[in-house]
């Protein structure tokens, strides 16, 4: 019983890490149209910028966020309009562009994650912050695991907000919806793009600070957040957040169930099986409407 | 044979030879090297195989090159050589096939994500395996080989990947992907089965992927999973396949060797920095070259253009490569029931009931006019038939016998032909090779000599000679329409559906259109057109059906339904019926 709410509870925590950073990926994807294989490397970037603030400059990582988050969204701003503007303006049709998008991607995600295993080593890295034991339910929890919840809710609950209730966030919805009209009703798609696409950058800066609090992280881990955010934003249903939560949830669970009843090494196997299943059942994700 | 491809076959020999000679002259750094550019280019030229002409990246190479190195691993001491190397290509093509199973018949993008993180998910599970099962991490290699013996083996596994490549491009699997790659939609509606396509060309070039890992994996005397799933494999091999050019057959030969010889000295030099250069290195290609070394080379000289553009078709090859995807289609005999019939079918988009019970019958030699206002239901009532969509209820029958579960290509087959509202031809395919897309994938199929004929007769027929050779994009909008009925024509089919054919012609292609459409009928041809051209209903139909909300409102005689008052309100409004 305790080892069931233990599951839970943790796996609840990472898949509230998975869906955040999977809404990131949802607006760059989305929105921008851009599959961004190097997403994951800015997770790692703004782990490692924790990491760095907190033992040298012993600034907390929620502090640090406060730098963190803003030196994200403005690299994957500049990502967008300097390296990507290129392939968007190349492209003529959106098939075009996620090809390029993808081989693009792929070449910074090796820039990104060369620069950050010559600067920080190959090492498995790790702080301690905030690691008290917090008793629920007769199971314990470590307070950085439920503070980095509590703020991925927040974030979450901030963005849907953002899209649902200001006229940039309705503007970036429409541009997800459709470009071409979202065009003629006067929305700069370019600067709307660009806006997503560095908003994603943020989310996914904000969830590595957050993931860094309490799991360990090297400098070639990137990829794998993105295969799982990707695996996430698909199984949810493209563009859909709602699907991207759940999503995120069962995944965070499922990985904890196997990594701590049969082996910690077989996580991305169960992500992928997962993804398959899924896959099988209903094409579309979770929540996707099937195509037209 | 000309003097001058004599003397190419020539040099070709002498260099073959030459390179066979390398072990017995060469240093044993020149022979690494020589391993080193023999398996990249293995990898490159069996990567390009797939994601050349469909433009599905994959991802994986890792994944099925690490899958041989070790199935030579545990094999090794068991079996002798050939049975190992069977074996490991048996092992790769399951796995391409679970794989592409599972993800070839959805969107693109699910297979690129799946192929993304494949490697890493085999690793986890030999990794486990090994720990769990095997007791230690890593194996040793004892294999009964020789470094020389690795190299020749490679060069026999890069002049079979070139052959298969070579064979590929000539038969009706390589026009079917390149089609797929330029249009999944219009390779559905010409009889392609595009999921066996892309499955088939998938395990073939996993197969080559993996059993290039298997001879490879001698040269590592201690093999673990670390090693044998390097993700670096993965990328390096889509730098080179498209530094040199994705799209033509020794385009990634072109790409591997600099690259192999870039990354030697880089790996020398800049240790530490590689990684960071490789992926500049990759950047500067993606956007640099996009079409490769190759592609720069065909936008400046004429005859390689040309030479890009022409497609071979090979009797030989399609007989080596047909059976090993396509199916033969039964050529449906003509019956007495009516061509075609629609009973009570019915489609919702959400809300929308886009076809609402609607039901006709269309009979054999007429031209049957499906008219109505814009969203009328017009479209999706011919989507229906074609297979485009699947309808939500009824039945609509072909010949008497039920299509309406069918896929396209299966419904193409059977003899439904069609043109589409927003024209779609294969804009990077010449004219010829989209007439051929038409007639090669029908029952009986045609290819080679024969489809040649009928293509240029074809395009002869709509008003097109003289421009076989030109690419299809190139083609003013009224030629694109023209080709669009061509192709639909080499389907030889029962039923055409047109689909606002005449739409945008002005009034002398009008007339060209009404008299083309005209001789079809006399031909014998069963027709369907929607249209909103009334001149052109009213001297062409023989019968209209007139769909308002996508119900069917009125069934008859041209003169007598446009003269019906609810037909007049669902075009004009009340105030005019």
């Amino acid at each position: 019983m305790t080892l069931t709410l233990d599951i839970l509870l943790s796996g609840l925590v990472l898949g509230g890490m998975y869906a955040l950073i999977a809404l990131g990926l949802t607006l760059q994807y989305g929105i921008a149209r851009i599959i961004n294989l190097s997403y994951g490397e800015f997770l790692i970037a703004a782990a490692f910028g924790a990491l760095f603030l907190y033992t040298g400059m012993a600034v907390n990582p929620i502090l640090g966020m406060i730098v963190v988050v803003p030196a994200a969204f403005v690299s994957n701003w500049l990502l967008y309009q300097v390296v990507l503007m290129p392939l968007v303006r190349r492209a003529k049709n959106q098939g075009m562009l996620e090809v390029d998008s993808i081989l693009g991607t792929f070449g910074v995600l090796f820039v990104i994650q060369g620069v950050m295993l010559v600067t920080f080593g190959g090492s498995l890295q790790s702080y301690s912050y905030l690691s008290v034991p917090v008793y629920i339910l007769g199971t314990t929890l470590a307070l950085n695991r439920i503070l980095a919840l509590v703020f991925a809710l927040i974030i979450g609950g901030v963005l849907y907000l953002f899209l649902t209730r200001t006229r940039y966030g309705t503007a970036l919805r429409a541009v997800a919806v459709n470009p071409a009209a979202a065009q003629l009703t006067g929305i700069d798609i370019r600067a709307a793009s660009a806006l997503a696409f560095a908003t994603g950058g943020a989310i996914v800066g904000a969830g590595g600070v957050l993931i860094s609090m309490f799991l360990t992280f090297s400098a070639a881990m990137g990829v794998v957040f993105t295969m799982k955010a990707l695996i996430v934003v698909i199984m949810g249903g493209i563009g859909n957040m709602l699907g991207a939560l759940i999503a995120g949830v069962l995944l965070g669970i499922s990985e904890t169930a196997v990594a701590r009843l049969v082996d910690p090494g077989l996580t991305i196997a169960v992500t992928y099986a997962l993804f398959l299943g899924v896959l099988l059942w209903r094409p579309t994700g979770l929540f996707g409407r099937p195509a037209r | 044979m000309s003097p001058r491809s004599i003397g190419l076959a020539g040099a070709v020999l002498v260099a073959v030879a030459a390179a066979a000679a390398l072990p017995l002259v060469g240093s044993g750094y020149h022979l690494a090297l020589g391993i080193s550019l023999l398996y990249f280019s293995v990898l490159a030229t069996a990567w390009a195989l797939f994601s050349g002409p469909t433009n599905l990246v994959s991802l994986a190479t890792a994944a099925f090159f690490g899958i041989g190195a070790y199935t030579t691993a545990v094999l090794t001491e068991l079996l002798p050589w050939p049975v190992v190397l069977a074996a490991s290509a048996v092992v790769g093509i399951v796995v391409a096939l679970i794989v592409g199973l599972s993800t070839l018949r959805l969107s693109g993008m699910y297979f690129v994500i799946f192929s993304f993180g494949l490697a890493e998910l085999i690793r986890q599970v030999v990794t486990w395996y090994e720990v769990n099962i095997h007791g230690s991490v890593g194996r040793y290699i004892f294999a009964d080989t020789t470094t020389e013996g690795i190299y020749w083996r490679l060069m026999i596994l890069l002049a079979m990947a070139l052959g298969a490549g070579w064979l590929i491009r000539r038969s009706r699997l390589g026009l079917a992907v390149r089609v797929i790659g330029q249009d999944e939609v219009v390779a559905r509606h010409v009889g392609i089965d595009t999921t066996r396509a892309k499955l088939a060309l998938f395990a073939v070039s996993a197969g080559f992927m993996t059993v290039t890992g298997a001879v490879m994996a001698p040269r590592w005397t201690y093999l673990d999973p670390a090693i044998a799933f390097n993700p670096v494999i993965s990328f390096e091999v889509v730098i080179m396949a498209l530094f040199g050019g994705a799209g033509s057959l020794f385009g990634p030969l072109l790409g591997a060797v600099p690259l192999v010889l870039l990354f030697d000295v880089l790996g020398a030099y800049f240790p530490t920095y590689f990684s960071v250069i490789l992926g500049l290195v990759f950047v500067f290609i993606v956007y640099g070259l996009p079409h490769g070394v190759i592609g720069l080379l065909e936008s400046k000289v004429a005859a390689l253009r040309r030479a890009s553009l022409e497609t071979g078709m090979s009797a030989f090859a399609e007989r080596v490569t047909g059976p090993v995807w396509s199916r033969a289609a039964a050529h449906e005999p003509a019956t007495d029931a009516p061509v075609l019939e629609l009973i009570d079918a019915r489609k919702s988009f959400g809300g929308l009931k886009a076809v609402d019970g609607v039901s006709f019958t269309l009979n054999r030699g007429e031209i049957l006019g499906l008219i109505g206002p814009n969203g009328s239901g017009k479209t999706t009532a011919l989507n229906l038939i074609s297979g485009a969509i699947p309808a939500d209820a009824g039945d609509i029958r072909l010949d008497g016998k039920a299509i309406e579960a069918l896929p396209p290509h299966r419904i193409a087959q059977r003899g439904v032909a069609r043109t589409f509202q927003l024209v779609r031809v294969l804009p990077a395919s010449t004219c010829l090779e989209n007439v051929i897309a038409g007639l090669a994938f029908h029952a009986p199929p045609l290819w080679g000599e024969p489809a040649d004929e009928k293509a240029r007769a074809l395009i002869a027929r709509v008003g097109l000679a003289g421009r076989e050779g030109m690419p299809a994009g190139q083609l003013t909008y009224i030629d694109q329409k023209r080709l669009e009925l061509a192709r639909a024509l080499a389907l030889d089919p029962h039923v055409l559906l047109l689909d606002e054919w005449l739409a945008g012609l002005n009034p002398s292609e009008l007339q060209d259109g009404i008299a083309l459409v005209k001789m079809l009928r006399q031909e014998g041809l069963t027709i369907i057109i929607v249209e909103h051209v009334m001149d052109a209903i009213r001297s062409l139909c023989d019968r209209c059906v007139v769909m308002n909300t996508g119900r069917k409102i009125a069934e008859g005689p041209p003169a007598a339904v446009l003269a019906d008052p609810e037909v007049i309100r669902a075009y004009l409004g009340d105030a005019d019926a």
